[in-house]
């Protein structure tokens, strides 16, 4: 699991490189701190080469819009492959993130 | 420990592994196996994978005090109707199948944190049923075959 921490077009943007999975949920949970700092700032998640994903990076996900949400930015889902958008939808997570 | 008294298994494999959650893309392994034997597509193994993590890990976290080690059995069987996985540990009692169900239409201030891997389990597996036999913790977990399987 590899994650890439850009900042572009004013946006925050993570890409998700991988398989989260429970192994692998701690280390991105560390990695995903720099976007706690949004200030201003929309995020958007990359999901374009996440290859799985289990309930313990859905927590991180939320985790993040959470706390993102009360400082006004706005978190988007990008690229997301059908499987995952699937898992999104098992869990009611389609209905609260937006998706690019 | 299987106890399904079901004819025609034509595949039977165990895995045991210790209660640390590093372990899981061991788990992942044996899954891709098993659903590859009950030529299942990318996306139900995908999501077998889901369900069968979420069980375990939650043995691996749940099933022994904190920093006691103990092992998580995972069994898969094929017959001709499904593949069937049986998780057991020799851990609390617990019952999974007990939760209660999340609410998945709620906003994100309101969704708590728990309660998803259940809930993702209960979304993937055609049937869930939880025994405490002889000192274990005994979950099995069912998913009927694709028909052109």
């Amino acid at each position: 699991m590899k994650t890439t921490f850009k900042e572009e077009d004013n946006y925050f943007v993570m890409y998700f490189e991988g398989r989260l999975d429970t192994a692998a949920s701690a280390q991105v949970e560390e990695e995903m701190k720099p976007l706690y700092e949004c200030n201003g700032h929309d995020i958007i998640l990359d999901c374009a080469n996440l290859e799985y994903i289990s309930s313990s990076g859905l927590r991180l996900f939320l985790g993040l819009l959470k706390a993102a949400k009360p400082k006004g930015s706005h978190v988007y889902i990008r690229s997301i492959n059908e499987d995952l958008r699937q898992v999104f939808a098992m869990t009611g997570f389609i209905n609260l993130f937006e998706f690019k | 420990m299987l106890t399904d008294n079901q004819p025609n298994v034509r595949y039977q494999r165990q895995i045991t592994l210790p209660n640390d959650v590093q372990e899981v893309p061991q788990l992942n392994v044996f899954v891709d196996e098993v659903c590859e034997q009950a030529d299942f597509d990318m996306s139900t193994t995908l999501k077998l994978n889901l369900a069968i993590e979420e069980a375990v890990v939650n043995v691996m976290n749940y099933a022994y005090p904190a920093g006691e080690k103990g092992d998580v059995d995972i069994e898969a069987m094929i017959n001709d109707e499904c593949l069937v996985f049986v998780i057991s540990d020799s851990g609390t009692p617990f019952d999974p199948t007990a939760k209660a169900e999340v609410d998945t239409t709620l906003s994100a201030e309101e969704r708590g944190i728990g309660g998803l891997g259940i809930h993702l389990i209960r979304q993937i597996m055609d049937t869930i049923n939880y025994e405490r036999v002889e000192g274990k913790n005994v979950l099995t977990l069912r998913k009927k075959l694709t028909k052109n399987s």
